[in-house]
């Protein structure tokens, strides 16, 4: 937020830098001593020093702040409570710091580590991968892009509630005619879902049939009619006709899913890494109470 | 067959078999099983189906941290987390548990809250512009509390926000236009590198969320366009007007200025306190004809049930629907923040199907029908994950992630004393639509089409077809070609009748394949008189075991029974029927009057939520608890109208 839009920039910038001219603000700046510190960007000066300067750099940013808030130019004397603030805040900061008052406080732990997770993954949102980044990542992990098997198949349904025999035996009874040539089309109840399927994954069946329906046909003998298998939906006697066998895509057919999914990782990743490598210079000793 | 689901390849589709073929023997209604095609636009164009024959699932209505409230909830998770979860991956949740569905959804529009998109984030990293107001650093340290200060800071802000009381530096459009311009262009970025036609479809979106008093006027609005159109605008939101007219105004003029194409969907009309579908416009003033056009043209759906509560009916407007009890209890005693009561002449103005009835009447009155709109179900979840359905529910908001506490936490307003219960939240709902492929294009198609319909959560595959000549033998064969070639789907109009009789409703349901057995299908049918009087009727159309269950004089049905085993958390399909398919003529049909049908199925009971939780993690549910529910999907409309 260092801009503010629909604000006459240029004008308020020159009011702001006559402020700057005031001969009590030099008082202060100069009466000061020398120390760079600037708590807007996370340096933490040593709690230890005794010595505070507020630069020039400083009393602007603290002006700008202020503009962002009230859109006008703080008056000498608002500039001058700035300033005192300012330095009241650092000497408490300071303060506390020495006592030890950060280490125990919840909000401020919290709040420092999540400036530190974000300071570890910001630039990488940006970066676009080279192909041979992104081919690497396809191979390491070519079973989760795998294109799965494609069944081609027909069923047929016949309406049975858990637990009933009765339906199986039908079911059953049903299989022995189709294996015996009758007409298929003619078999089982109705149902809203393809009789004929023709070159479906398992995800395309799992949707329609239910998982229990995809895993089992996989494991069914091709060219003759087998079952009963038992769907979310009832019983279904299935004749395979043709499986094609998975293979591994190519890089151009799912790269955005592939930089997705690179992405997504190597942020987790160099979060982590940055953690690591930090948390590699502590000794870190764990007592749990007994 | 092949007719119905002949596929076109287009260009370059040197794309893997997909061929689909029909079904091909006599007594089977199928269509065809896609083959999902596993490649990015940039390969292949997507086919379509000849007939809008397939149905894909989606969450039309989601937030994520960018949502200012959501954030403040204590959501953590980005767009990004909740287009993976949506797709079927594994997410670790804000509270840190690792969730993933069952199966993954086809659809999803991420659609945070407008109004200062991304400055939640900005107020929790301490944006020192933020920072100077006392009221947004109070906020700012309760984000980095525990839960319940995360939850106070989050009701705080909606109460502010719904009373007009944000702290200034919040209220500053020009002021945040920095942080809520740059948060959209990464959230469009993102949605754009996730949607994958023809596998996985991500909309542009975001939620209006005009909120007048506390009295919920919110709009989902979904693009069809992708980001080289929607990044032209900036989203319009209720800080700018809380009027929905100007919505509509700024829709209209994205349309105009883009090329592009945009809908709207009203929710939650059960906070509303009378206002949704109310006969006069925002101001107050009698509706006119322009605003029944200008409202039918942007609002072709209505999300009729999600997270918190069911809009579809009241017991109050329906006394005769036995079933209309649903998602009401916690939802029907006040406005969104609970800060109005609710009284009962603000009910009309609530549910879907009395403003479908309003529609009707003022039509006859206005020569348009405001209110001709399609029914879906959403989630509205405020933690990032569309988890609708009891097994798997992940919370209203982050703050109630699952865990022993959630179904006895109390929400309450201090200045009402109204009070909501965890309990009495819902899982959410989903929104299927037929379609003929998975595209931006295809789905959002068929939402303006309105052939749509809602559930609660579970995935029962609905077919609903209006027409005049339908009989018993069309369900015996291809009735999906039958009812596409001599009838219209869910959402149509009623051609002009051929001949005298009543219309015919050719209706199949089959259960959700991982879920419960169906109780029985229901037609809703609503009309309006010639003095303007509107009435409903509630008709049991198909149901299972018809020879031990037998309708009595009233019509009505003994229940199908109950296999709910609270101490497991189970249920068995050992009643109910897999699929119920009906031929309904309307026995009362008056060939002068105006009128709509929907479906409304029901499915066997089940254990709900809270249940779950009872078994998982100990919870002590509190006694008034409901334990079991009847889940269950509502069809859009079919309209009658006597002048064809």
């Amino acid at each position: 937020m260092s801009e503010m839009p629909g604000l006459d920039l240029t004008r308020l910038r020159a009011r702001a830098v006559a402020v700057l001219r005031e001969p009590f603000l030099h008082f202060v700046v100069l009466g000061l001593l020398i120390f760079a510190f600037n708590a807007w960007r996370g340096a933490i000066g040593d709690p230890a020093d005794r010595r505070i300067v507020v630069s020039q750099a400083e009393v602007q940013r603290l002006v700008g702040q202020w503009m962002q808030t009230w859109r006008r130019p703080p008056t000498p004397g608002e500039v001058d409570a700035l300033i005192r603030d300012h330095v009241k805040e650092e000497v408490y900061y300071r303060e506390a710091l020495h006592l030890g008052l950060d280490r125990n406080d919840e909000v401020v732990r919290r709040r420092m580590r999540a400036k530190m997770e974000f300071l570890a993954v910001s630039q990488l949102e940006q970066q676009t991968p080279a192909d041979a980044t992104l081919q690497a990542w396809l191979d390491s992990h070519s079973a989760q892009y795998a294109q799965g098997a494609r069944y081609s198949l027909d069923q047929v349904y016949v309406t049975a509630r858990p637990g009933d025999a009765a339906a199986e035996a039908r079911a059953k009874a049903i299989l022995r005619r189709l294996q015996g040539g009758a007409d298929w089309h003619r078999a089982g109840d109705p149902l809203d879902a393809p009789a004929h399927v023709e070159g479906a994954d398992a995800a395309a069946l799992s949707a329609t049939f239910g998982p229990e329906f995809a895993g089992a046909v996989a494991a069914l003998p091709v060219g003759s009619w087998a079952g009963p298998v038992r769907s979310g939906l009832g019983l279904h006697l299935v004749r395979l006709r043709r499986v094609l066998p998975g293979h591994p895509p190519k890089l151009a057919e799912v790269r955005q899913t592939v930089e997705n999914d690179w992405r997504a990782a190597t942020l987790a990743r160099r979060e982590a890494e940055g953690y690591q490598a930090l948390l590699n210079a502590y000794d870190v000793r764990i007592e749990k109470p007994k | 067959m092949s007719g119905i689901s002949r596929s076109t390849l287009l260009a370059g589709a040197a794309l893997l078999a997909l061929a689909l073929a029909g079904c091909s023997r006599s007594g089977d209604k199928a269509a065809a099983l896609h083959a999902p095609v596993l490649a990015d636009t940039a390969v292949a164009a997507v086919p379509e189906n000849a007939f809008p024959d397939q149905v894909y699932w989606g969450d039309t209505h989601l937030h994520t941290m960018n949502s200012t409230d959501a954030i403040l909830f204590g959501s953590r998770l980005t767009p990004e987390d909740a287009l993976r979860f949506a797709r079927g991956e594994k997410v670790r949740s804000s509270s840190g548990v690792e969730a993933q569905l069952e199966r993954p959804l086809d659809f999803l529009v991420v659609s945070d809250h407008s109004e200062g998109i991304g400055t939640g984030r900005e107020l929790f990293n301490g944006n020192p512009a933020f920072m100077a107001d006392p009221t947004l650093k109070r906020w700012h340290d309760l984000m980095l509390g525990s839960n319940t200060d995360q939850e106070t800071a989050a009701r705080e802000l909606i109460g502010a926000f719904t009373h007009q009381k944000l702290p200034a530096p919040l209220m500053n459009l020009g002021n945040l236009v920095r942080i809520t311009s740059s948060t959209w262009e990464q959230q469009l970025a993102t949605v754009e590198r996730y949607n994958t036609p023809g596998k996985f479809t991500a909309f542009i979106g975001y939620e209006y969320t005009s909120t007048p008093k506390g009295n919920n006027l919110h709009r989902i609005v979904i693009f069809r366009d992708g980001a080289d159109k929607v990044g032209k605008i900036q989203p319009f939101s209720s800080i700018s007007s809380p009027n929905p007219e100007k919505l509509w105004a700024f829709l209209s003029n994205y349309e105009q200025t883009t090329g592009g194409k945009v809908l709207a969907i009203p929710h939650n009309g059960d906070l509303s306190n009378g206002l949704m579908f109310a006969l006069t416009d925002f101001e107050g003033a009698p509706m006119t004809g322009d605003y029944a056009k200008r409202r039918a043209r942007w609002e072709p759906l209505t999300e009729v049930t999600q997270i918190k509560g069911d809009s579809e009916s009241h017991p109050y407007l329906s006394p005769d629907d036995e079933f209309a009890d649903f998602g009401k209890a916690g939802f029907d005693q006040g406005n969104l923040d609970l800060s109005t009561r609710k009284t009962k002449d603000m009910l009309a103005g609530d549910y879907a199907r009395e403003a479908l009835k309003r529609g009707l009447m003022l039509q006859q009155k206005l020569g348009t029908n405001p209110f001709k709109f399609g029914m879906i179900g959403a989630t509205d979840s405020h933690t990032a994950l569309s988890s609708a359905g009891e097994k798997g529910f992940m919370g209203d908001d982050a703050s109630v992630e699952p865990g022993a506490a959630r179904a006895s936490h109390v929400q309450t307003n201090a200045e009402s004393g109204l009070e909501r219960t965890g309990w009495q939240f819902l899982s959410g709902g989903y929104t299927a639509v037929w379609a003929t492929a998975n595209t931006r294009g295809a789905i959002w198609d068929g939402m303006m089409r309105k052939e749509v319909y809602g559930t609660t959560g579970t995935r029962l595959k609905l077919r609903l077809f209006g027409g005049w000549d339908f009989g018993a033998k069309d369900l015996k064969g291809n009735f999906v070609q039958a009812g596409y070639s001599r009838g219209v789907p869910m959402g149509g109009d009623l051609p002009a009748a051929k001949h005298k009789g009543p219309p015919t409703l050719m209706v199949n349901v089959l259960k959700d394949p991982l879920g419960a057995n169906l109780d029985r299908i229901q037609v809703v049918k609503g009309w309006v008189d010639k003095d303007g009087q509107t009435h409903e009727h509630v008709y049991n159309a198909a149901w299972s075991d018809p020879d031990k269950r037998r309708l009595d004089a009233k019509g009505k049905l003994p229940p199908v029974g109950d296999t709910v085993d609270l101490a497991h958390a189970t249920y068995a399909n050992t009643i109910g029927a897999a699929q119920l398919s009906t031929v309904w003529k309307d026995p009362d049909f008056d060939p002068s009057v105006r009128a709509f049908y929907y479906v409304r199925a029901l499915e066997i009971p089940t254990p709900r939520w809270p249940v779950y939780d009872a078994v998982r993690y100990g919870a002590k549910l509190p006694a008034d608890a409901r334990l079991k529910d009847q889940q269950r999907g509502y069809s859009s409309p079919i309209w009658y109208d006597p002048k064809g």
